[in-house]
């Protein structure tokens, strides 16, 4: 379902083992071949810095809002609305102007990025996991535990996320989830992802597992007397690293806009806490009025799935010689 | 060929029961709510409340509830009654589903025929203007929220309340037999936000696709011998065409998820405003019901893309 | 979405006998401060204290409207927004005119009589009044008879029929079939018999639309099904029915749930019968949308209107742009904080008036438009009820809790103290649970209050579910002792201030499920006192001692009230619409007209 993770999808093979053929009688290793590579797309490069200071701004956000003088996010100045209660617009003391409660929106977008890079990468590390785990155990066993497993990933992709996420969301958003250990809110979402995402990985997976068992480098492993879980661990997983990367960086944007989906429809992160996501579905029927409430989470949000596209592209460029742009 | 339609179909109809089985799982085993207590509104008391279960059936035991659903499905194609109306949810579903597919198509339509347009166009004319504008018009494409993205264009475009006011704005859908011209002009925001992000995924992997064939000795050869471009153009788009179509089954899935954002800001009377308002209700039938259409839909694409595939490739047929 | 706060208030003074002034009384509820009430609208609004009646004749009226209908069935619906359409199809005996809460004859041709020995109640029908099609023959009182028998129906299950009428001989053990109690003399009376003295007060709920005449040949087979789908097919009385085939089925045709509804004229109906005017020709209702969006095009468009509260940009852009096309309806209910009274640490009344203090009630009005469409409240009975100005007016009893609409926190500070904080911050390990509804504007004020809270000391989790679900699961259950619902309201069923104060405050009415004395309020000497007024007779009499008990209330802080609506509505520059005091504010169809 993921923006261009599909392009890496391989229609039957492994599209992103190719780097490992190309070596030949270099000295170097596909690591610093694919660091050089990536290091010459200025584009991707950017879109890498953006993301590195998207991080340091949500890990620092505490700091980074009173750097900047400004309030919490979810600190309330009901002064700050109009006899109508509608709400002020951008000035000096708040750049992003504030939202109907009188939170600071600049303040709220830059909290919201935990949010959605929480969202978008522990979600998606998570789901990969999954994935590359159950991927591995089919492609390597095969047999009826591969059946069983693909026709499992066949159930799930067989349900339209967006609908499963809205079901769930509202299940668990109500009191939790599996005896409360899912709670409403950011943990839901962070399940709803998981759960929906896995399947993706693990075909990806899969099919890159089933082409690689043939190889020499398996076989000699065998005939040395490695355990199966040596195999798959020592073995093939190196070998995933690069393609589950890519694949994975264009995942997270993707759930990025999901968890905003959700929160637009009323089953995602719920108040107080900032989340682009929310702040976008409150600020969309009053546009007109709140013009600032929507444009700068939005922008954020754009950029940051932007952000990540490009990355996403930069690193399969880097990977795949042979796409080059 | 037959044999693997054959079991391709079969299969289809197993994971039709086993996606039943799991929406029943999901939308009443973790329930937010008594549907029997919202039902009796505002004065609840405990003989109304357990009457109302007993007319929906909500006092037997699950897996009791479980197979009576089931039966009722594959045995009578029936699908319950709304917890809310008492209307047949086929009836509820079917009195919205031409909303759905107008609007569905429309854009499947919309964003095959533009996505693989603009990314033939890229492709061809790789590193100019055209190719950067219209990647980079797609990765925003792409990134935008669906809801956001209808909410700036009624906002913009909508005859009503826009600023430039030459579409018509939210609620204007008409069915196509009453008035094919409203119909259309009404639709046409909505296929815009509806197919731009797939559009733009259309876009791009068929550029990268088709450079990467283009790229190819055979068309080398082919242009060396004197072939007019225009259809190695062809062959190489022919070549290209696989990952699109495995795309497309996999794009189906998100389309119909995101209808229901674009029907609610848009206010379209359709299937996924319908299911948006049956969970928020606790109505499982009607929740229940289109999950499993959705569904059906899905599985229907792939099952078809599965086919194309194993026309086209043989070695498919024997896996 | 949906506004099922704007309940009428069902449970009223059903609690014990309560001699009220029957429906039909010429004692008008909206008279009492009928002068105070333009005050409290500016002028260049429309209001239903000052609308003019008439219109001119033909046309066709859309309604966008957000949220579905919960239930068409006279015999079931029992919400605002349903009534809109209910009361344009349905003559129940007795109803009301749009700008007056007093109640005309409606189905009946005069007032009830009501025996000596207040055990029976005889009403005379009119002559003349129809069914529509396919029925088409006149109502007769057994018409009427079955349209409450069936109430007792467990398919139908009337929500209030054994609130209001469980006195009638027979009522408490029926199931659907005929009632002892309810006679049938001759075609055009009925006469009611009642095990208790309490004439006075079925007579007045004889105004609910479970009275609206029901064909027994006609609808028992769909009363039938379980559940009764009578809705689906139902016939009218009124000057205007849902669109229907030939076989009479509405369902799909004049009503698509959650896509439309279609209003057209009854060709049954008799003008001279009715003091309806009905001037259009249909009415046309989209359902669907976005509240703020559906505002906009109401403001900007023509012969269309909405009918539910307004969103509360548009309540500024109307303000600011569109005065003409805003009507305000004050006496629209009110609106409160409601604290657990029995358990957790809102026992003690000393924290209880320190929330009181703290919060900016000001800006929980403002959250929904401002001033303009709420006024804040200072006590609880609400503008445009009888005792509104005895309990003290606008600015209520002068308690340093309650002076300040915007909040004081050196006086809330004060409270904390009394209450044993020296700090002025609550120090205890209780986790207060605050659960709100998740839609704006309820939204917005559930956070308002949760960081009052907050910057009290108190530690919250705060939980926004969806308005029915907040009553349903939580607010309306005792058992989940949940501490604070700061987005519960009340409507008062009929202008008398016990139907404000009895139901939501009497220790006596805390029920297990569907409980809507939130806060399960139980003071001996309140509930004592309510006891007693309930047995006053005389209008100002009442008035003056029910205004007592809200004072009473008010000096325990038993809940925080912040706001009396003035519900708005909008209309199209070209719709003369009407709206109707007794019902909310919302546009009356059977009077709007267009210009």
């Amino acid at each position: 379902m993921s923006a261009s993770a599909a392009e890496i999808l391989p229609a039957g093979g492994g599209g992103g083992l190719d780097f490992l053929d190309a070596g030949g009688a270099l000295a170097r290793s596909p690591l610093q071949l694919f660091w050089r590579r990536f290091r010459r797309d200025r584009v991707a490069l950017a879109s890498l810095a953006f993301i590195v200071f998207l991080i340091v701004i949500a890990v620092a956000a505490p700091l980074v809002v009173s750097i900047l003088g400004l309030p919490g996010p979810n600190v309330q100045n009901l002064n700050l609305t109009d006899a109508f209660g509608s709400p002020l617009g951008p000035s000096l003391a708040h750049p992003f102007g504030v939202d109907s409660l009188g939170e600071d929106v600049m303040s709220r977008v830059i909290y919201g990025t935990r949010v959605s890079l929480e969202v978008g990468l522990g979600g998606t590390a998570i789901s990969t996991a999954i994935g590359v785990l159950i991927g591995m155990l089919a492609g390597f066993y095969r047999g009826w535990l591969d059946m069983l497993l693909s026709r499992l990933m066949d159930v799930v992709l067989s349900i339209p996320v967006l609908l499963l996420g809205l079901g769930l969301g509202a299940a668990c958003g109500v009191r939790g989830c599996v005896k409360g250990l899912i709670s409403p809110g950011l943990a839901t979402i962070v399940f709803i992802i998981a759960l929906a995402n896995w399947p993706y990985v693990a075909r990806i997976v899969r099919g890159l597992v089933l082409s690689m068992r043939e190889r020499e480098f398996i076989d000699a492993s065998r005939a040395l007397g490695a355990s199966d879980a040596r195999i798959m661990f020592r073995e093939i997983l190196p070998n995933l690293t690069a393609p589950i990367i890519v694949y994975a960086s264009l995942l997270v944007p993707t759930n990025i806009l999901l968890e905003a989906a959700l929160s637009y429809l009323g089953v995602g992160i719920r108040p107080p806490t900032a989340s682009w996501g929310q702040m976008l579905a409150a600020a969309s029927p009053i546009f007109n009025t709140a013009w600032w409430y929507m444009v700068f989470p939005g922008a954020a949000l754009l950029l940051t799935v932007l952000a990540f596209n490009l990355l996403g592209d930069g690193l399969q460029d880097a990977l795949n010689p042979r796409n080059a742009r | 060929m037959i044999r693997y339609v054959i079991r391709r179909l079969l299969w289809g109809v197993v994971l039709l029961i086993v996606v039943a089985a799991l929406t029943f799982v999901l939308f009443r085993v973790l329930p937010s709510a008594n549907p029997a207590l919202l039902r009796a509104g505002r004065d609840p008391n405990p003989g109304l409340v357990k009457n109302i279960e007993a007319l929906l059936g909500l006092n037997k035991s699950l897996p009791e509830q479980f197979w009576d659903y089931m039966k009722e499905i594959f045995l009578h194609f029936q699908f319950g009654y709304s917890y809310y109306s008492q209307e047949s949810v086929r009836s509820l579903i079917g009195g919205r589903l031409s909303a759905t597919v107008s609007l569905t198509v429309g854009a499947a339509a919309l964003w095959i025929l533009g996505g693989m347009s603009v990314g033939v166009i890229s492709a061809l004319r790789r590193h100019k203007l055209a190719d950067r504008l219209a990647m980079g018009g797609a990765l925003v494409a792409i990134s935008a929220p669906e809801f956001w993205l209808g909410f700036v264009f009624l906002l913009l475009f909508a005859s009503d309340i826009g600023k430039f006011r030459i579409l018509p704005g939210a609620g204007s859908y008409v069915g196509l037999t009453s008035d094919p011209w409203k119909w259309f002009t009404s639709l046409i925001m909505p296929w815009i936000v509806l197919a731009a992000g797939s559009a733009a995924i259309f876009a791009r992997l068929m550029r990268s696709s088709l450079s990467e064939t283009m790229g190819e000795d055979y068309i080398r050869t082919a242009r060396a011998k004197g072939l007019p471009e225009r259809r190695v153009v062809r062959h190489g788009i022919r070549a290209a065409i696989n990952p699109i179509i495995t795309l497309f089954g996999l794009e189906v899935g998100v389309l119909l998820g995101s209808a229901v954002l674009v029907e609610s800001v848009f206010n379209i009377p359709g299937i996924g405003e319908l299911n948006y308002k049956a969970i928020q209700q606790s109505d499982f039938p009607v929740t229940q019901g289109t999950v499993l259409l959705a569904s059906l839909f899905i599985i229907v694409a792939n099952i078809v893309v599965d086919v194309a595939y194993a026309y086209l490739d043989p070695r498919v047929r024997y896996s | 979405m949906r506004s099922i706060r704007t309940i009428v208030a069902v449970l009223a003074a059903a609690l014990a006998g309560v001699a009220l002034a029957a429906c039909g009384s010429s004692e008008s509820g909206a008279g009492a401060g009928g002068g105070k009430v333009s005050v409290l609208v500016p002028k260049g609004y429309q209001s239903p204290a000052t609308e003019s009646l008439s219109g001119k004749r033909g046309g066709t009226l859309e309604v966008l409207q957000e949220a579905d209908f919960e239930h068409l069935d006279p015999g079931i619906s029992y919400f605002a927004l349903d009534y809109t359409e209910v009361f344009a199809t349905q003559r129940p005996l007795y109803s009301n005119k749009p700008n007056a809460d007093e109640t005309v004859p409606d189905m009946a041709a005069s007032k009830p009589e009501i025996s000596a020995n207040n055990k029976t109640i005889t009403v005379h029908l009119r002559e003349g009044v129809h069914f529509s099609p396919p029925v088409d023959r006149e109502v007769t009182s057994e018409d009427v008879a079955y349209a409450i028998e069936r109430g007792a129906n467990p398919n139908v299950a009337n929500p209030y029929l054994q609130t209001y009428f469980s006195s009638i001989e027979g009522m408490p053990h029926a199931n659907g079939g005929p009632v002892k109690g309810i006679e049938t003399p001759n075609k055009h009376e009925i006469v009611f018999h009642l095990t208790e003295p309490k004439g006075f007060f079925v007579a007045e709920a004889l105004c609910l639309p479970l009275t609206a005449a029901v064909p027994k040949e006609y609808a028992e087979k769909f009363d039938r099904n379980k559940p009764s789908n009578y809705y689906a097919y139902q016939v009218a009385t009124g000057p205007y029915m849902l669109k229907n085939d030939a076989e009479g089925k509405v369902l799909g045709i004049g009503y698509v749930p959650g896509k439309s509804a279609t209003l057209v004229r009854n060709p049954k109906w008799n003008p001279k019968t009715d003091f309806r005017p009905a001037y259009l020709n249909e009415i046309d209702i989209k359902i669907g949308g976005t509240q703020a969006v559906i505002d906009r095009q109401v403001l900007e468009g023509s012969n269309v209107v909405q009918n539910e509260p307004v969103a509360q940009s548009a309540v500024k852009l109307a303000a600011e742009h569109y005065k003409s096309q805003l009507s305000l309806s004050p006496g629209a209910g009110n609106r409160y904080v409601a604290l657990n009274n029995k358990v957790g640490p809102f026992k003690n009344v000393d924290l209880r008036k320190a929330v009181f203090a703290a919060i900016d009630r000001a800006a929980l009005d403002r959250e929904r438009g401002g001033e303009l469409v709420s006024n804040v409240a200072t006590h609880f009975i609400y503008p445009t009820i009888p005792g509104f100005e005895q309990a003290g007016g606008l600015n209520g009893p002068k308690l340093d809790y309650d002076e300040h609409p915007e909040g004081d926190m050196a006086v809330a500070e004060k409270y904390m103290k009394l209450a044993g904080y020296p700090s002025g911050k609550y120090t205890g390990t209780n986790t207060v649970q605050v659960v709100g509804a998740s839609d704006t504007p309820e939204k917005e004020d559930a956070e308002i209050v949760n960081q009052t809270l907050k910057s009290l000391g108190f530690h919250t989790k705060l939980t926004l579910v969806e308005i029915a679900t907040m009553y349903a699961k939580y607010c309306d259950a005792p058992k989940e002792e949940i501490e604070v619902c700061p987005t519960v309201g009340w409507i008062a069923d009929f202008a008398d201030p016990q139907t404000v104060l009895r139901p939501t405050f009497d220790g006596n009415a805390i029920v297990s499920t569907g409980n809507v004395n939130y806060g399960q309020v139980n003071i001996p000497s309140v509930n004592a006192a309510m006891q007693a007024a309930e047995a006053v007779q005389g209008k100002e009499a009442r008035a003056k001692a029910w205004a007592k008990i809200d004072d009473k209330l008010i000096e325990n802080a038993v809940a925080v009230p912040y706001d009396w609506e003035k519900a708005p509505r909008l209309e199209g520059k070209d719709v003369h619409g009407v709206a109707m005091l007794w019902n909310e504010g919302a546009w009356d169809y059977s009077f709007t007209s267009l210009k």
